[in-house]
Formats: C-alpha cells, structure tokens, sequence
C-alpha cells in the first residue's frame, strides 16, 4: 500500500484545497472524501457544484465516472464469498482504485483467505484515514493561501500529471483525445451534462476500434 | 437540492455501486465490454475535467487573461511528456502560470 499512499496524499491535498476555494462550504466539499470516496469524481463533485451545475447532473456525473466500481466489485466478489454480510458491507465501502489493487493481489497469490481479509481491510483502512487527513489539511490551508498563486489550476495540472504518462496506449489516446474534445464542444450544454456526455463519448471511443477489428474467421479468409 | 444532499445522493449511489456484485448471485456475471471500459472511464473523465476547469477559468475573459491558465496547462503537458514524472506538471505549470501572470498585470 506504501506506493499507492505516496500517489494519494497530493491528490487528496489537491481535492481538499479545491473544496476551500470552490463555491460550497469547505466542509460539504471534504465530506465528498467519506462519502463518495474516489478522487476522481470528487475532483467532478467539487468542480461541478463549484460552477452551479444541476444537482441530477452531479450525481450523475458522479455515478457514470464511478461505473469502474461494479467491476472492482465483481472482480473482489468470489475472494469475499462465506464472508459474514458486515464484512462485505464495510469492505466494499472501503473498495477503491488502490485497496482493489492491492486486495487481489494479496487474494491471488496467498490461499490463506483470513490473512488475505485482514491485509484487505488493513491496507483499505490505512488509505481511507490518510485520505482524509490529506483533504482535511487541504482544505484547512487551501482558504489560507493567496489567490495570486493560482491553485485553481492546481487540479487540472495535477490530472495532466496523471493523464499524459498513459497516452502511449492507443485506446487511452483516443478515450482522452474525444473526451476533452466533446468537453470543449459541451461546455454550454444544459446542467453541466457536457462532462458527462464527454466520458462516455471518450470511452465510446476507445471501445468502438475494437468492434470494428477483424474476428479471427475474417483473418483467416484473407 | 442543497450541496449536502447532493453529496450525499452521490455518496449512496457510490456505495451502492461498489456493493452491487459483492452481493449479487454468484451466477450474474458483468458484459465483457463493461469490463474493458474499466480503465478508461478514469482516464476519459480526467480529460474532460481539464477542459472544463479550464474553460471555467477562461471562458468569458480576455485573451490577455486567458492567456497564463491556458499556457500553464500547455507547459504542465510539455514537461511531462519531457520527463516522464507526473509531479513535474505542477513543478512547470504552476511557476509557468505566475510568471505570466506576472508579465501580462504589467
């Protein structure tokens, strides 16, 4: 979990100080940590909240970027079968990009299940609470900094940072090439729906090359 | 609807996502293409908020305003694509950012 902690604090102190300079109660904006718990739709919550959007489109928006989270679920299910229904309730609140990651793999190399549970729930519980903390300092020293050093930009460097590094990969290209295209074209669309509309355009994308390749019988005729 | 119900219906849709399978049959399996998407919604929807952080912070100023928050953005992808290293984004960006800031005030 040690590498994933070192990639989640900055982000969390991003997240926190853009809850202190958006237009909600700072407390609204880091109460997104425990309750909808995953950076990237919080970053959306915050930002979208911040520029008046519609509430549907927010949690919409919320929802669609937090889709990933019923394959992290599915994928974690079988690992967690016999588990009392406490268990499965607090583990899958604590289901996120890194505690999934590292929970199968733990899962998948050590048949021990109970160690595997309490490496799961250990690591998830050390995220959730450095999670936290990191907004909390965020947001607490966010609303104390002068606007000249501009960290509304803070956010979308920080996601430049994450995107551009995967854009070797073909489909990544073209998920975020439309995306921030179809962003643009509907950043005036009604209730802030252009950033929603924007990933499934983006992901849409990326998918559509893949229906369009050659099955293996098409190959071989030629 | 206040911004704390809004985060709160977020919020429940949120968990309800990541609780759906855990409890679902064993036999209900997701769609292939459902599982590929996976790894793109991040990346698609990281895009998409630096276009619309950016368009928030330019549309309806001038050039000259826009200018230091659109250029930063421009320096952050450059230094990255350079390095190799996430962090250097904030590191070229941010600095980039106030000496235009800097320059256009005066």
């Amino acid at each position: 979990m040690g590498p994933w902690l070192v990639g989640t604090i900055p982000f969390g102190l991003v997240i926190g100080v853009s809850a202190a300079e958006a237009n909600i109660p700072t407390f609204v904006g880091w109460l997104t940590g425990p309750l909808i718990y995953a950076g990237s739709a919080q970053v959306a919550a915050i930002g979208m909240l911040d520029g008046g959007a519609a509430p549907t489109a927010v949690i919409l928006t919320a929802t669609i970027i937090n889709l990933r989270l019923v394959i992290y679920s599915a994928a974690i299910a079988p690992y967690w079968r016999g588990t009392p229904l406490w268990w499965r309730l607090i583990g899958g609140y604590l289901l996120v990009d890194p505690s999934f990651t590292v929970g199968v793999e733990r899962y998948s190399r050590d048949s021990d299940r109970e160690r595997g549970h309490a490496h799961y729930l250990g690591g998830a519980l050390v995220l959730w609470s450095t999670w936290l903390l990191a907004i909390g300092v965020g947001a607490a020293t966010g609303a104390a900094l002068p606007d000249w050093l501009g960290l509304h930009l803070l956010v979308p460097l920080y996601l430049v940072g994450v995107i551009v590094p995967s854009l070797g990969q073909p489909g990544v290209r073209r998920a975020v090439a439309t995306a921030a295209v179809v962003a643009a074209a509907g950043f005036s669309l009604p209730m802030h729906l252009g950033l929603a509309v924007a990933i499934a355009a983006g992901v849409g994308a990326a998918l559509l090359p893949a229906t369009s390749r050659p099955t293996a019988s098409e190959r071989s005729d030629r | 609807m206040s911004a704390w119900m809004v985060i709160v219906a977020a919020g429940i849709a949120s968990y309800l996502l990541r609780v759906s399978m855990i409890s679902a049959p064993d036999q209900i399996r997701l769609p292939v293409r459902l599982e590929d998407s996976a790894g793109l919604v991040a990346h698609a929807a990281f895009a998409a908020l630096v276009v619309t952080s950016l368009a928030g912070t330019v549309v309806g100023t001038t050039a000259v305003q826009a200018t230091p928050s659109v250029v930063a953005v421009v320096v952050a992808v450059v230094a990255v694509s350079l390095t190799g290293r996430s962090y250097a984004a904030v590191l070229a960006g941010l600095p980039a950012f106030w000496v235009l800031t800097a320059i256009t005030i005066h």
